[in-house]
């Protein structure tokens, strides 16, 4: 069994009491996060995404996501669900490019019976291959028999009749030159529906280890009695047997090396724009919470420059909808405008957007105080249930891992000036080094720039 | 959560101490058939668009400056206007709503007309949001709630400035009640603060003129096809016109809506279409309560090639239900289920303001959760069983979006 090799209290800002963070002897965390409720949140979460896939396995993290939930050498496929959901459970799990996790929010009396099955799941993934389906060629007919694989395979064309998720996917495409960010975290029909279940458990085996977990419960509890608890579960497998996947090189990129405009079509009438900037990692604390302020100033609200600008001041504005967001990661942030607008006015809307970046080179104090306001603000939020604190510690824990981050973020958000502000928009958003796609109307032109 | 009537002015409040956000929402009601489809939703927007004191830039800068957190809606039965803000700055979200309600010019309205019609053209280029529009518009026919986003297309340019000022003077005529939920040392001087700030509000019981609308009103299964070619799903959406939170039946149909569609990852259609047979990423019943009507609807988003398959699926998951009820443990599963829900969903200053402040202006009182909770325990199984007959028996109203060549009849 594992033992514990550290606990450290942590002070989590708006938490009453200190979180507990546990590291156990092979790696694995756990961090307990007191807040009263009649709600317990139960959590685990994995350093693994799309940042561990190559070409040819692209997709795989979040097939694995789909797959931990059919079953275990104890429990049959369904079991999990079911037994949790009569119990008043929500329970589901999500995939990104650093992380996947895996969460059930249950009354907090049916804590025990929780913690047991997500355990098993976490640490006993059988992957039966009747669950995940045959494999089959995705120019050919669909297979009779459409399992899991094929559930997948609807997921990623519900993403194909999303407007935004294409734009975004084309973005993500021309931002990078090789790193596995580039691709969707969703994979592709022709990967997932040609997988192997070798593959896939190759996969799980290689990054489902207890050196790459952290479990996080949030609610009332007991905390001797959770860790007990939690060591007596997570009994994980020694898979160091294996030969382990190999993912892509990673080789941080945080400046487009070859700025470029990307266009599609479909059958809608307004138009779609995503204009996307590199950066560095979300652990560069002070530069991450410089381009959050930018974001709030930029585009967060009706008050913001793009909002009131290009939407509030004009008689018949051409942006429907505008605003701007600022996506964390591991290898490097995103800074993003999004703009749903008038087709007619394409060139018109690029070069009022590259405008409003370059119009970041002067903030004024009172832009800083509201933006640093909302910072805080946004604290106090992720404070106010059980599942917001545990996605919260989560992305600590498994983006930036280094869970003090949050405690500095607020003392690093007091540091930071107009000038430093007007830096970092130097450094990062400069309107040269930014990508776009766009997604026209059919028939529309598409310009030239 | 406790009631107060100062004033005339209904006020309930929740004490939450040692939480740092406040929540408050003002409901009003709506009693009467829109003038044009879309006005009061136009309106919800217009307060935000300026007063005699400040423009709307002006505005928007004043509450976000504070962080403080505004939106106003106009639903089918009710416009809320809702604010959330930290404990601090109380005084000023008070101050600058009393401005909104009192003050508001509706200078504006041309270009929030301009901006509405956009934002409508934009929300259909989603097929999903296309489909609901489409459904929603026909089964209700020429009742009030059929006032879609299309349906305001059509008419929303006739709408003049005096058409709003007259429905804000309705709006204003049917104050229901403030509801706040956050931390407060001395509720006495919250509510004299409150009823004092407001005392030009009074909260009415102005007769309600919408009709009820409970069975659909078609004679035989009614289907609409929307080509969409280079649609990669085919989006499908059927449902009935059904009773709502104030009957008897109410009951059976969240029993029979958890145990089809509603659950989660385990509800009879998820396991069903989905894991079984991987026909969906997304399938799901839903039961959506208004105050004059309700809709049971089933929606899959399916590759196109399966419309029909998909179609039988619906049905047949409903026959199984109607030919055998379902056991004990899924009918007790099912109550503990939306017991949970209602906990999850309740666990903030914002939601318990919401959801309390909505069964509060439907009139279904400060207790409904619980009663609705002790209403779930005496469904039988045999109920469920009926519900699922009775849908089964009733004309429905199916709208699917696929391309042309997948056309069904």
């Amino acid at each position: 069994m594992m033992e514990i090799i550290n606990k450290e209290l942590v002070e989590y800002p708006y938490l009453e009491k200190p979180l507990s963070i546990y590291t156990f002897d092979n790696g694995y965390k756990v961090v307990l996060a007191p807040k009263k409720s009649p709600m317990i949140n139960i959590s685990s979460w994995v350093k693994t995404g799309s940042i561990n896939e190559n070409k040819d396995n692209n997709g795989v993290s979040h097939f694995v996501e789909h797959l931990l939930f059919k079953g275990t050498t104890k429990y049959k496929a369904g079991y999990f669900d079911k037994k949790m959901e009569q119990l008043g459970g929500i329970i589901n799990a999500a995939t990104w490019k650093d992380y996947t996790f895996y969460y059930i929010n249950i009354p907090k009396e049916h804590f025990r019976i929780a913690l047991e099955l997500h355990s098993d799941m976490m640490v006993d993934a059988i992957f039966p291959g009747q669950e995940i389906g045959p494999r089959f060629d995705i120019k050919g007919n669909p297979p009779e028999e459409k399992r899991e694989r094929y559930v997948v395979i609807e997921e990623i064309r519900m993403g194909e009749d999303n407007n935004w998720r294409k734009v975004y996917k084309n973005l993500n495409n021309i931002m990078y030159q090789n790193h596995p960010y580039k691709r969707e975290v969703i994979g592709t029909k022709e990967i997932i529906s040609n997988i192997t279940q070798e593959e896939i458990v190759r996969y799980y085996k290689t990054f489902y280890t207890p050196n790459n977990i952290t479990t996080i419960v949030s609610g009332v509890f007991d905390e001797e009695k959770v860790i007990n608890l939690i060591k007596d579960n997570f009994r994980f497998r020694d898979n160091s047997n294996i030969e382990p996947c190999v993912a892509d090189k990673k080789i941080k990129e945080t400046k487009i090396k070859n700025p470029t405009v990307v266009y599609d079509s479909s059958d809608i009438q307004t138009g779609y724009l995503m204009l996307g900037a590199l950066c560095d990692s979300a652990s560069n604390l002070k530069e991450t919470i410089a381009l959050d302020l930018l974001s709030t100033i930029l585009g967060d609200g009706k008050s913001s420059r793009l909002y009131s600008t290009l939407v509030e001041n004009q008689e018949k504005p051409h942006y429907y909808q505008i605003e701007s967001c600022h996506y964390q990661f591991k290898d490097g942030d995103n800074f993003f405008i999004e703009a749903n607008f008038d087709p007619t006015k394409k060139d018109i809307v690029i070069e009022e957007l590259k405008g409003q970046l370059r119009g970041l080179e002067k903030i004024e104090q009172t832009e800083l105080d509201k933006a640093k306001k909302r910072a805080r603000v946004n604290f106090a939020q992720e404070s106010e249930t059980v599942c917001d604190i545990a996605d919260a510690i989560g992305f600590w824990m498994s983006v930036c891992e280094d869970i003090t981050l949050a405690k500095k973020y607020l003392s690093t958000l007091e540091e930071i000036d107009c000038s430093y502000l007007q830096s970092i928009a130097k450094k990062y958003l400069d309107p040269d080094l930014v990508s776009i796609s766009i997604c026209l109307p059919e028939g529309e032109k598409n310009g030239t720039l | 959560m406790e009631h107060y009537n100062k004033n005339n002015i209904n006020i309930l409040i929740e004490q939450m101490p040692k939480t740092p956000r406040i929540s408050i929402s003002f409901f009003f009601k709506v009693v009467k058939k829109e003038k044009f489809a879309g006005i009061n939703s136009l309106l919800a927007r217009l307060l935000l668009q300026g007063t005699k004191n400040y423009s709307a830039s002006k505005l928007a800068e004043l509450f976000e400056n504070q962080c403080i957190d505004i939106t106003s809606k106009a639903k089918q039965d009710y416009l809320k206007l809702s604010l959330v803000f930290l404990n601090e700055d109380l005084k000023e979200a008070i101050n600058l709503t009393k401005d909104l309600i009192l003050n508001s010019t509706f200078n504006d309205y041309k270009k929030e007309i301009y901006k509405m019609k956009n934002e409508i053209i934009s929300d259909l280029d989603n097929p999903k949001f296309k489909l609901t529009d489409c459904f929603v518009k026909t089964i209700f026919d020429n009742h009030p709630y059929s006032a879609t986003h299309t349906k305001i297309l059509e008419s929303i340019d006739n709408i003049t400035k005096e058409d709003i000022i007259e429905t804000h003077k309705e709006l204003l005529k049917n104050f229901h009640s403030i509801v706040f939920v956050g931390d407060c040392e001395n509720k006495t001087e919250l509510i004299d603060y409150l009823s004092s700030n407001f005392n030009f509000l009074e909260s009415n019981d102005t007769k309600n003129e919408i009709e009820d609308l409970f069975t659909t009103q078609n004679k035989e299964d009614k289907l609409i096809f929307i080509p969409k070619n280079d649609a990669q799903q085919a989006q499908i959406l059927q449902g009935w016109l059904v009773p709502s939170f104030n009957s008897p039946l109410s009951p059976n149909y969240s029993i029979l809506n958890n145990i089809l569609g509603a659950q989660g990852l385990s509800s009879r259609l998820f396991v069903n279409l989905r894991d079984k047979q991987g026909l969906a990423y997304t399938v799901r019943s839903q039961y959506e309560t208004l105050l004059h009507s309700a809709i049971f609807d089933l929606y899959i988003g399916t590759a196109p090639i399966n419309i029909n398959k998909s179609l039988l699926g619906f049905e047949d998951e409903l026959q199984k239900l109607a030919d055998k009820a379902p056991l004990n443990e899924e009918l007790i599963g099912a109550r503990e289920n939306i017991k949970g829900r209602l906990k999850y969903f309740s666990q903030n200053n914002s939601q318990i303001c919401s959801i309390q402040g909505y069964n509060y202006t439907m009139g279904l009182g400060l207790d409904y959760n619980e009663k609705f909770l002790s209403k779930l325990d005496k469904v039988t199984a045999e109920d469920v069983s009926n519900t699922a007959k009775n849908l089964l028996q009733t004309p429905k109203l199916t709208v699917i979006i696929a391309p042309e060549e997948y056309r069904i009849e």
